[in-house]
């Protein structure tokens, strides 16, 4: 909470940060507009009434790859300084893929391990 | 400093305690609300061993012995052990890391107050009713089918505490992350703070599924829904998955902090650097990380089936290899040093062959076939207290006498410190170590009496002898600490004269904001170094200038207080309701619950959102005030 503590950017300096913003903004865009082609595909898919097997197995991969993209590209973990929040996350991630598998497997299922 | 300090009228002292945010005197609030918890849960541990003394006794009924084992393991895990670990890493870690106080203080305080009237609810259940009987673990078959409003109170009971566990877990991430002193990197961190960072992201990642599960919980008991109710659909092995998803890294966030106060222990006393840190460390992280791996080993005898069984029984194992690291490490850092045997020191040298023995039964545990037959009796509960008395009591005790003079300026008496170990260290072996005799001979685990003339009459007596020793040892440590508190003998800085870490450098008592000036860390035991080279004077990293500090608030009570009030109303929710279980349905209907729950939430949300839109911006140390203590301390050390 010190006092602020602000020089005025140097002109290259301020070329440089238009630079990284434009660039952002166009990963932004790309991202955005891929996600909404994705979402669209999914819907497609349904409305196409494919084989159900098919449209579950794409759609969770759609899915995986739009969480990739919110949390990469809209919540900054792509950013420097975000080590410890990635790290954090896909241990956590981790964790809980196991569980639900676990859960899926010898809770849901029901059957034990092995004798599938 | 300690004229003023007495002049202060009694109320001005609660107040201070009421509101404060000082991380110091959090884990004095920690200390007392731990400690207390630790009495009544030891108070339950003895009407357990009184009643299991001899054969077919009627002290306690089998009702009330229900209640008993299972406040026992619930007061002395959540509210007891946890609180304490959690009192030496508030007073302890800030200190080491060269902060001014923890990431969040505010939070730090409502971290408590919510632990404190979540353990007040629990206890309170004695005076309402009857206390929850199902087991510390409360396996839903058991929960479910349980009368009366006893699992109501555990459920809502460590929701509220696990809410302040959670916070503190938070807290403790984000300072020890982002608040370390400048050249402090994360290889020069001292263990108790790397062990208290992995216990942290333990709690961050273990309690979710804790909440969740005491949620299902409280939804079925007092909300009508079906999650564990099997005739409806429900099933009630989630839990146990559940319940042991949380519970096997929370025994390691038990154990976790013990490891690092003993490796603080270990070098202050040996007075050596830490033998092998760098595999301290990475030991220290593979066994967080392996906690998650391992949770269906509690459950073998479930049926999950060989293969599951198998992989769990391996895994378990494998946390064999990091714990062997750290005991061989502790062994080498002793060897060859300049040995001091103060009481911590004791406890430490104890802490590592009883530990070992409780490791070693936690092998035979993990092969599943032996499982089979050790499961549910005597030969677990010797286990798991091997374990914990072995490894967190006795850390807690250690660092009692380590940390006391950083938190109180006064040194316990070494005299009566070590009367203490020795009966607690004789006590404990002689209750714990007959018990895996009687489980192998067959004695279960939860049973409230045995009958004469099955060969168990003799080891019982035993080990309820030790209990009373364990009694008679933490007497004595009252007594110490009592006449502590009125000797009052004031001690100075590094009063072990040993102190190799940050928090030694400090001038007792600890300024109220720690650090006048930032020191810079120039390696691994910070302080030693400076002894070495630089006669012991830290090296500042900035200027003395003005910092900003938090305020005091008596928000974090109120919050809680919400919350304990809430708790009530959710409780009597369901009474008499003909759509809740029968454990409650014929139960005296309560129309004011709904109404309680409701003010309950009001307090706790009204002042949330005063938190929130008032906005309290804290104040400023003066460069003034810093210079005149500065001072003071300077001329103290003339004066000697």
């Amino acid at each position: 909470m010190a006092e602020l503590n602000q020089k005025p950017l140097t002109d290259v300096q301020l070329k440089q940060r238009k630079l990284e913003r434009k660039i952002e903004m166009r990963h932004h865009v790309t991202s955005f507009s891929l996600m909404i082609f994705l979402t669209f595909a999914a819907f497609a898919m349904v409305a196409l009434e494919l084989d159900p097997l098919i449209i579950t197995a794409a759609v969770i991969v759609m899915a995986l790859v739009q969480v990739i993209l919110q949390f990469y590209y809209f919540m900054h973990m792509k950013d420097k300084g975000h080590g410890f929040i990635r790290l954090f996350m896909l241990v956590g991630m981790y964790f809980a893929i196991a569980f639900v598998l676990c859960y899926v497997l010898i809770v849901w299922i029901g059957l034990p391990i092995g004798s599938v | 400093m300690a004229a003023t300090a007495q002049k202060r009228s009694a109320w001005s002292v609660i107040w201070d305690y009421l509101t404060t945010v000082d991380h110091k005197k959090i884990a004095i609030l920690y200390l007392m609300g731990g400690g207390f918890f630790f009495l009544l849960g030891g108070l339950e541990a003895m009407l357990i061993r009184i009643q299991l003394a001899v054969p077919n006794n009627d002290f306690l009924s089998a009702g009330m012995f229900n209640q008993v084992i299972t406040m026992h393991g619930t007061t002395m895990i959540f509210l007891a052990a946890m609180p304490l670990l959690i009192a030496f890493m508030n007073a302890v870690v800030p200190l080491q890391i060269g902060a001014r106080d923890v990431a969040f203080p505010f939070l730090n305080a409502l971290g408590f107050w919510v632990f404190f009237f979540g353990g007040v609810f629990l206890n309170l259940s004695w005076f309402l009713g009857g206390a929850p009987d199902a087991g510390w673990t409360s396996y839903a078959s058991l929960a479910i089918d349980s009368p009366g409003h006893g699992v109501d109170f555990y459920a809502l009971g460590l929701q509220i505490t696990g809410a302040g566990t959670l916070m503190t877990g938070i807290n403790f991430v984000t300072t020890i992350i982002t608040m370390r002193a400048p050249g402090m990197t994360f290889m020069r961190m001292p263990l108790m703070t790397w062990t208290t960072l992995v216990a942290a992201v333990l709690i961050v990642f273990a309690f979710p599924p804790l909440t969740i599960a005491l949620f299902l919980l409280i939804f079925d008991r007092m909300f009508g829904s079906n999650f564990f109710i099997v005739e409806a659909g429900g099933n009630t092995i989630i839990w146990e998955h559940f319940f042991w998803i949380f519970g096997h890294p929370e025994v390691y966030i038990l154990i976790l902090p013990a490891f690092g106060i003993f490796s603080e222990i270990f070098s202050i006393f040996a007075r050596k650097r830490l033998f092998g840190y760098s595999s301290m460390v990475f030991a220290t992280v593979l066994i967080g990380f392996f906690g998650f791996m391992v949770w269906a080993h509690h459950m073998f005898t479930t049926g999950l089936g060989a293969t599951a069984n198998a992989i769990f029984g391996v895994a378990t194992m494998a946390i064999a290899i990091p714990t062997g690291i750290k005991i061989f490490n502790w062994i080498l850092t002793i060897w060859g040093g300049s040995i001091k045997f103060t009481t911590p020191m004791l406890y430490a040298l104890a802490f590592i062959p009883s530990f070992t023995m409780g490791g070693v039964t936690g092998i035979m545990l993990a092969t599943v076939p032996a499982d089979y037959q050790f499961h549910d009796t005597y030969f677990v509960v010797a286990h798991f207290h091997y374990v914990i008395v072995g490894g967190t009591v006795f850390a807690i005790l250690a660092g009692l006498h380590l940390y006391w003079p950083l938190m109180f300026n006064t040194m316990l008496n070494e005299r009566l410190g070590k009367w203490t170990f020795w009966l607690f260290f004789t006590g404990f072996h002689l209750t714990f170590l007959i018990q895996h005799w009687l489980g192998l001979w067959g004695m279960p685990r939860r049973v409230f009496t045995y009958l004469d003339g099955q060969g168990y009459n003799l080891a019982n007596m035993v080990s309820t002898i030790g209990a009373v020793l364990m009694a008679v040892a933490t007497l004595i440590l009252a007594y110490n600490i009592v006449m502590t508190i009125v000797r009052n003998e004031r001690v100075g800085k590094d009063p072990w004269g040993d102190g190799r870490t940050l928090e030694w450098s400090l001038p007792l008592p600890v300024p109220y904001y720690n650090f006048a000036q930032i020191p810079l860390i120039r390696g691994l035991d910070a302080y030693q170094i400076e002894k070495e080279e630089n006669n012991g004077e830290m090296i500042p990293s900035e200027p003395l200038d003005d910092f900003h500090m938090p305020n005091n608030s008596f928000i974090p009570f109120v919050m809680s207080f919400g919350l304990f009030v809430t708790g009530f109303g959710a409780l009597y929710f369901a009474s008499g309701k003909d759509w809740a279980i029968n454990a409650v349905s014929n139960m005296p209907v309560h129309d004011w619950a709904l109404y309680v729950l409701i003010a309950g939430l009001a307090i706790t949300f009204i002042s949330m959102g005063v938190r929130s839109w008032k906005d309290d911006l804290g104040y400023y140390v003066k460069k003034e005030e810093l210079e005149r203590d500065l001072a003071a301390l300077e001329e103290e050390r003339g004066a000697n």
